[in-house]
């Protein structure tokens, strides 16, 4: 008898149902069955297509709740027949167009806010378009500011770098790089950070102020945009590159092995499965070949920085071969000075080394080709942690880790400054 | 005849990160995830015939205590020549670890009345969270890595847990609960992540064991 009354409620309203586009005057309910015939006369009702119900839960047990969306037109009769059963429900949506409408505008309103950098939210992972269009930002709001293009990625994808310069012509200049390894997210959001504290602090800070009024800093936050895109779409772990590899199946290429330094020596792979692989040839991937043109053109650079996790190391060359640099002695220091600084903040510790005493032998490294290239000042920290959480560090310590590595990198920046002048 | 080591260069770490998988899978728990604060002092004895053992001083925290540390001793005897048997670990923990009667026996207890099996992946997940109720379950993969890190450990690697891919609890008719473990290794020198399935037991008084481990299908 109730699935008749059913019947004849609902096919009165064949003919009334409408296909709008909207959701104004949709009702959501939240259904409370009390036994299995009150779920079978639900499933009835979710039968009946013409109706255009909408089950956000469907109906299945008499313990679970059964939350539908129902069209305007429809809301007063399928009350009804509820009502007519016992069937009990609440009202979770009053007018579904409401909740969107407001959800629109929140949505148009926080974009807003995102736009302007004081709101850019440096505690948290951001992908790469969050992060480009933040280097845009600090570039409109510091005139010292500039973003350029050094070269494109594999996938074509812009290699962008941020100049700060406050004036002269081809300063004496610093190298500063993050998320050449793409899974080592800890470092692009810290160099997002250092960004802007350097940004927002020149003019204020004395020892900000008098390091780029000598000489200009040059920063690539994501120096593996390809590998970065590929953690956040599909494999969080990825180190390489993204270039396909001819006669293998596998692919990319460790841009930390590819550099002209003691190539495909030990510590490198010639397996193209391998994390460690050196690549075909020297510098055969774009991401690397950008950076080291760039650096040689412009002839001036004093240091080369750059960013990795996890391990809390603070390394001088070399990688590629167990001997000492000729200036171990000056390297050690400034390293122990750094790590020092670093210290400071919340006592993380960093060890200090030679890349093949500290970590292992490894070749092809950035540090390495930068130092036999004329950069004396070249060196790789390694940030948090120590592999508590390893590449998986919870974003509530990427500010923590910036401001420590910052102390630590301004340490080897002031005395650059002072040996260059 | 030890010859001393500087506790910042890498043979000395490695070894400490096989010590540490042997005691996260000796002591570790629910309740109870024990990390390195420092590496303090390292030797290494080379013995004719036999292999490397390094001797470690090591202080640990406690991670669900940070504020107190406890110190240890470990020997690492690395056998020559075999790369596939496992490391001969022994450690010595000066003082008593907080006990975890309580936590362990709500930790059981909550599992036990579980309708339906637990299930669970991406743990901590991109962003490095772990929700409260799922870190007795981390720390349960760190008892179960530990044993694998142990026992494939040489002084050319240094494994860490890099991430609990998966983890299903199935029930059992004894009293053990038994979580079927898929984990990713991180191995720092050859730099590669290692998916592991590993199976624990665990109960309160019984402690935790890994009843079979073994290295995944090709890796992500």
């Amino acid at each position: 008898a109730a699935n008749m009354k059913l019947i004849l409620i609902f096919s009165a309203l064949i003919g009334a149902s409408l296909c709008l586009e909207t959701f104004v005057g949709h009702q959501v309910l939240r259904i409370r069955t009390k036994n299995e015939e009150e779920v079978k006369q639900l499933q009835l009702l979710e039968s009946l297509e013409h109706l255009e119900l909408d089950f956000w839960i469907n109906p299945s047990a008499p313990a679970l709740p059964v939350d539908v969306r129902i069209p305007a037109v429809s809301v007063q009769s399928v009350k009804a027949f509820l009502e007519s059963q016992g069937i009990e429900y609440s009202i979770l949506i009053e007018d579904l167009q409401d909740v969107l409408d407001k959800e629109k505008q929140d949505m148009a309103e926080s974009a807003q806010r995102q736009r302007s950098s004081s709101s850019f939210d440096f505690g948290a992972y951001h992908t790469l378009d969050d992060i480009n269009a933040e280097l845009d930002q600090l570039a409109s709001e510091y005139s010292f500011v500039e973003k350029i293009q050094i070269g494109e990625s594999y996938e074509k994808r812009p290699l962008y770098v941020l100049k700060f310069s406050t004036g002269g012509s081809n300063r004496p200049a610093i190298w500063l790089d993050a998320g050449i390894h793409s899974r080592e997210w800890v470092t692009q959001a810290s160099a997002l950070w250092i960004a802007n504290k350097i940004a927002s602090d020149y003019g204020t800070d004395e020892s900000i102020t008098s390091l780029l009024d000598k000489m200009d800093l040059f920063l690539l936050p994501v120096a593996n945009p390809d590998g970065f895109v590929y953690t956040h779409t599909s494999n969080r772990m990825w180190r390489k590159t993204r270039s396909k590899i001819p006669g293998s199946i596998c692919v990319g290429v460790d841009p930390n092995r590819n550099w002209d330094a003691g190539f495909g020596g030990p510590g490198a792979s010639n397996n193209p499965c391998s994390e460690s692989y050196h690549g075909p040839s020297a510098n055969s991937e774009v991401e690397v070949k950008s950076v080291a043109d760039f650096i040689k053109n412009h002839g001036n650079f004093k240091a080369f920085l750059t960013l990795h996790s996890y391990s809390q190391l603070l390394m001088y060359p070399y990688g590629y071969k167990c001997t000492r640099p000729d200036d171990y002695a000056e390297l050690e220091s400034l390293g122990r000075a750094a790590a020092s600084s670093i210290r400071s903040l919340y006592g993380t510790t960093f060890q200090v080394g030679t890349i093949c005493n500290t970590i292992y032998q490894a070749s092809g490294g950035s540090i390495d080709w930068s130092y036999d290239n004329g950069i004396k000042y070249s060196f790789a920290f390694e940030l948090r942690d120590t592999g508590r959480y390893g590449f998986l560090l919870p974003a509530s310590q990427i500010i923590p880790a910036a401001k420590e590595t910052w102390l630590g990198l301004k340490r080897i920046m002031e005395h650059v400054r002072d040996k260059s002048s | 005849r030890a010859m001393e080591l500087p506790p910042g260069h890498f043979p000395a770490a490695r070894a400490a990160a096989a010590a540490l998988g042997y005691l996260r899978y000796l002591r570790g728990g629910p309740g109870r995830g024990l990390h390195l604060r420092e590496l303090r002092r390292a030797r290494r004895q080379d013995i004719d015939d036999v292999g490397h053992k390094y001797y470690l001083e090591l202080e640990l925290e406690d991670v669900l205590d940070k504020d107190s540390t406890v110190s240890c001793t470990a020997e690492v005897l690395y056998h020559l020549g075999s790369k596939s048997s496992a490391p001969d670990v022994q450690v010595t923990v000066q003082g008593e670890l907080r006990s975890t009667e309580q936590a362990d026996k709500e930790f059981y207890n909550r599992i036990r009345s579980l309708e339906k099996e637990l299930v669970a992946e991406n743990i901590p997940d991109s962003h490095g969270n772990v929700p409260p109720e799922l870190e007795p379950i981390h720390l349960l993969a760190w008892v179960a890595s530990g044993y694998v890190i142990w026992q494939n450990s040489t002084e050319n690697t240094k494994l860490h847990l890099a991430q609990v891919k998966h983890v299903k609890q199935v029930k059992r008719s004894d009293e053990d609960l038994q979580f079927d473990f898929v984990v990713l290794l991180h191995e720092m020198v050859s730099q590669e992540v290692l998916p592991w399935q590993v199976t624990l037991l665990w109960h309160p008084q019984h402690g935790a064991r890994v009843s079979q481990s073994r290295a995944a299908g090709a890796g992500s």
